[in-house]
C-alpha cells in the first residue's frame, strides 16, 4: 500500500522536473525524498503511523 | 592542543557533501542527484578545493537508495572524474540495518565510511536508531575492509560513545570524528556548545565541523580557527546567503577555501588529505 494522497508528477506548484517525482495532495507540495519513503511505505515505514501530515489531514477528514 | 594546529598552519580538509538523501531537487534544482551530475558537482568541488567528497545514492527520481549497485555506479562515476578521497554514507533513517551496509560493499571500497555513532530523530515519528549493535557491525565491516569510519557525532552523547569505541579498540587512530550542529536532536549551534565538544573528543581525534542550515558558514569558520576540518555542501544547507538559494556544491566550497586562506590556513589537496587521515 501506499498513502492514498501519494502522487507522482513532473509539474507542480512552482517546479517542473524531467522525472516524475512524489507529490503530496494535502500539502499540494513535492515531498522531501527521506518522507517518500514513508509515503511509499517502504520498509517498516507506514504512511498513517510515521507521516505526520497524514495523521492530521485524517483528523481532519473525520471532524 | 586544536588551536596550536591552527597556529601551526595544518591544512584543512574540505570535504564536499553534494546531495544527501534528505531532501533533493524540491529544496534547489542545483542539487545533483543522478550519477552524471553528481559526478560533475564533485569535479567541479575538486576544482573548487575539496578533498574529500561524500556521497549518497538515489533512484532516477531523487529517493533514497541504499543498494550495493546504485554505490557502484555512482562511486564509479566519480572515481572516473577525479582523485578525491571517496566517502560512502551508511546513514538510512528507517531503513532496515542490513541495507546500511551494502554501501561498504563496491568495488574498490570506498575510502571511508559515515558511522551515525547513536539516535536522532526525523520528521514527528521517526528515528534514526543506529544502535550500538549496528555501529559496532559497521565499524567491524569498515576495519575488515580498510574503510576509515567518519564518526558522525551528532550530539555529545555520541562523543560518550566515540569514547567507548576507542577505549574498546574498535578504532584505529587517528580517529575522525564530525561534530554536528543544528536544530532537533542535534548538539544546539552555539559557539561554547562547540568548544565543549572539541575539548571532549578522545585523544588523538581530528575533526570535522557541520553546522546545518544557516549555521554552515560560521561553523566553518569556527573550526578553521580551531584546527579542525570542515564539510559543506547542498546536503546540509541549500543557501548561500540569507534568501538566496546556492547555485552549486561548488559554490559553497569556494567560500569555505577562500575562509580557510583569508584565515591563513592552506587547503588540503586530496594527496595531503590522505596523509592527515592516514589513509
Ligand atoms: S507526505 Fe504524508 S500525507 Fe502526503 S503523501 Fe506522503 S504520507 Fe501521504
Amino acid at each position: 500500500m501506499t498513502c492514498p494522497l501519494l502522487e507522482y508528477r513532473r509539474d507542480g506548484g512552482d517546479h517542473s522536473f524531467e522525472t516524475a517525482r512524489a507529490y503530496c495532495t494535502a500539502t499540494e507540495t513535492f515531498v522531501e525524498p527521506m518522507r517518500a519513503d514513508i509515503c511509499n511505505d517502504r520498509y517498516d515505514l507506514h504512511h498513517a503511523e510515521d507521516c505526520e501530515i497524514y495523521e492530521s489531514h485524517a483528523s481532519e477528514a473525520s471532524e | 592542543m586544536s588551536y596550536e594546529r591552527y597556529l601551526d598552519g595544518d591544512p584543512v580538509i574540505i570535504t564536499a557533501a553534494l546531495t544527501g538523501g534528505v531532501h533533493g531537487k524540491e529544496a534547489n534544482p542545483n542539487v545533483p542527484e543522478t550519477p552524471a551530475e553528481i559526478a560533475a558537482a564533485a569535479q567541479a568541488c575538486e576544482a573548487a578545493g575539496a578533498s574529500v567528497v561524500h556521497l549518497h545514492a538515489r533512484r532516477p527520481n531523487g529517493e533514497r537508495a541504499f543498494s550495493r549497485e546504485r554505490f557502484q555506479e555512482l562511486t564509479t562515476a566519480v572515481r572516473d572524474a577525479t582523485d578525491l578521497v571517496i566517502q560512502h554514507s551508511t546513514g538510512g533513517t528507517g531503513a532496515p540495518d542490513d541495507l546500511r551496509h551494502e554501501p561498504l560493499r563496491t568495488d574498490p571500497a570506498p575510502d571511508m565510511a559515515s558511522l551515525d555513532m547513536g539516535p536522532l530523530n526525523r520528521y514527528d515519528h521517526l528515528t534514526s536508531e543506529n544502535t550500538r549493535a549496528l555501529v559496532g557491525s559497521l565499524a567491524a565491516e569498515m576495519r575488515e575492509r580498510g574503510i576509515k569510519p567518519e564518526m558522525e557525532l551528532f550530539n555529545s552523547g555520541h562523543i560518550t560513545e566515540a569514547r567507548r569505541l576507542v577505549e574498546q579498540d574498535v578504532l584505529e587512530p587517528p580517529y575522525y570524528g564530525t561534530l554536528i550542529f543544528g536544530g532537533g536532536t542535534l548538539t544546539r549551534p552555539t559557539p561554547g556548545n562547540f568548544l565543549a565538544s572539541i575539548h571532549d573528543l578522545p585523544d588523538e581525534t581530528l575533526f570535522n565541523t557541520l553546522g546545518f542550515g544557516p549555521h554552515q558558514l560560521p561553523f566553518a569558520a569556527m573550526g578553521i580557527v580551531f584546527g579542525g576540518h570542515v564539510r559543506v555542501g547542498l546536503e546540509d544547507n541549500v543557501y548561500l546567503r540569507r534568501g538566496e538559494k546556492a547555485e552549486s556544491n561548488a559554490q559553497l566550497v569556494e567560500r569555505a577555501a577562500t575562509l580557510a586562506e583569508t584565515l591563513e590556513r592552506p587547503v588540503a589537496t586530496p594527496d595531503e588529505a590522505r596523509e592527515i587521515l592516514g589513509l
